[in-house]
């Protein structure tokens, strides 16, 4: 009966988890991008750990695409990722058109979070634990914000789409999808950065 | 009345049946599709994390330690007079852009320092950044190249070295091509017979050590500069004055 009035449950707590980790790493990386602001030696050295080095990632011009740190975004969308997520757990009916516009919003932002990856990825040379959890905390939130507009048809999309959406997201396409794109952001990070992330062990053997 | 709601019935409860039937073969389709991929992405990850952490990778040492005549073990290129006052110790690597504004900003005035006798200036060639040359180990082919010149032509040391800086490329790019750093020494008036013999990379097991004994020594990053052993951070490193001031203070106080 629970179950039947809200199968939802799960989803929506995996997108407050996500939004809730996206909004930490977020507020982490706005603190540290203050703090490279006030005092501009702390980072100006190449570090070590080969894989965060140089505050490469910090200063370079993607890191401030639009003229502030990328992180205050994060500040400024996720908290209203957290209410929708909260609305739905406690069992609120969004309107549509609301979830629409976060569907688009959030799309907008899931496409910025991998231009960011492969720029780390293939310009820039560094990674960061933070952005990395930014990338996958925004890539579960987007899947999961996904399966409810294609359920609740959400999206005003043409009928035979919506109908070929809700089937597949009824058998779980989607968690299928989801978990193999996770795996291959993990495969893709060991493969570029394998050896580095290996470091000490390589240069021992 | 019955007679026509029966067949009916039946044939609704078999159509209802098919659906499911047909919805179980699917959901387990799904199901199966899914564990494959999942499984064979896993083996991929697995596989990669062996190969990395096996260290086939690009530059990582493996022939004998050798190191050049006219450096020590633990990987000083020496540059300038042994009776030097004070001596000016410096780690970095080729690829490390913050290096690279070090040297921009304290690169002629070390020379001033070594020229007039007042410090020598120890190079500590390190290479931990080959990653992020797009494969090609960019911080390995110089440091190698730098160690072969101290093994060859030990006075065009510092020249090759701030030639190097001079075109230092951006981290992440393929860096310079072996043809290029091979220009860039020679117009330090590097013997050819000695540029020829950067691409026998003879050093580079050496730089991995040496890299290694760096960093557990405690040196945390570069560019490190100490003065006569002591860490410098009393100044800004990327501009031209405070090295200069405390390296003369030294001199001074001896």
């Amino acid at each position: 009966m629970h179950r039947a009035r809200r199968p939802d449950t799960a989803v929506w707590a995996a997108m407050l988890l996500g939004s809730v980790a996206s909004l930490v790493a977020s507020l982490v990386l706005s603190v540290d991008a203050l703090r490279l602001a006030e005092d501009p030696h702390a980072a100006l050295s190449c570090d070590f750990n080969a894989v965060i080095s140089c505050g490469t990632v910090a200063t370079s011009w993607q890191a401030s695409v639009l003229g502030f740190p990328n992180a205050f975004l994060g500040l400024m969308t996720e908290p209203a990722v957290v209410v929708l997520a909260v609305a739905g757990l406690s069992g609120v009916r969004l309107p549509r058109s609301m979830m629409c516009a976060a569907q688009v919003v959030y799309t907008v932002g899931l496409g910025f979070a991998y231009w960011l990856f492969h720029q780390a990825m293939f310009s820039i040379g560094a990674l960061c634990p933070w952005c990395l959890l930014v990338t996958v905390a925004t890539t579960s939130v987007w899947f999961e914000m996904t399966r409810i507009n294609i359920r609740q048809d959400n999206l005003f999309l043409p009928r035979g789409l919506q109908s070929a959406l809700s089937t597949a997201v009824r058998l779980g396409v989607d968690v299928v999808v989801l978990v193999a794109w996770l795996l291959l952001l993990v495969l893709a990070v060991v493969l570029r950065y394998g050896d580095a992330l290996f470091a000490p062990a390589a240069v021992q053997g | 009345m019955t007679t026509t709601a029966r067949p009916r019935a039946r044939a609704a409860e078999l159509a209802r049946r098919q659906a499911a039937g047909r919805e179980a073969r699917r959901r387990r389709l799904v199901m199966w599709t899914g564990a494959l991929v999942v499984v064979g992405l896993l083996a991929a990850i697995a596989v990669a994390v062996a190969s990395a952490s096996r260290g086939d990778g690009t530059a990582v040492a493996t022939g004998e330690v050798t190191a050049p005549a006219h450096a020590t073990a633990d990987g000083v290129v020496g540059v300038g007079r042994d009776d030097a006052p004070v001596t000016v110790s410096v780690f970095f690597d080729y690829l490390c852009p913050f290096c690279g504004r070090f040297e921009a900003a304290n690169g002629a005035e070390l020379e001033r320092l070594v020229d007039s006798g007042r410090a020598r200036v120890e190079l500590h060639p390190l290479a931990f950044l080959d990653a992020q040359s797009d494969g090609t180990s960019y911080s390995s082919r110089t440091a190698n190249a730098l160690a072969t010149v101290a093994d060859g032509a030990p006075d065009r040391v510092l020249a090759f070295h701030q030639g190097l800086f001079r075109q230092q490329p951006e981290e992440g790019t393929r860096g310079l091509t072996d043809q290029q750093i091979a220009d860039i020494a020679r117009d330090a008036d590097v013997p050819d017979a000695v540029v020829d013999r950067f691409g026998d990379r003879t050093f580079v097991p050496w730089i991995a050590d040496v890299t290694e004994r760096a960093f557990a020594s405690g040196i945390s990053g570069t560019p490190t500069v100490l003065v006569d052993g002591s860490a410098f951070s009393s100044g800004d490193l990327y501009t031209a004055g405070p090295l200069t001031e405390a390296v003369e203070a030294a001199a001074a106080a001896r």
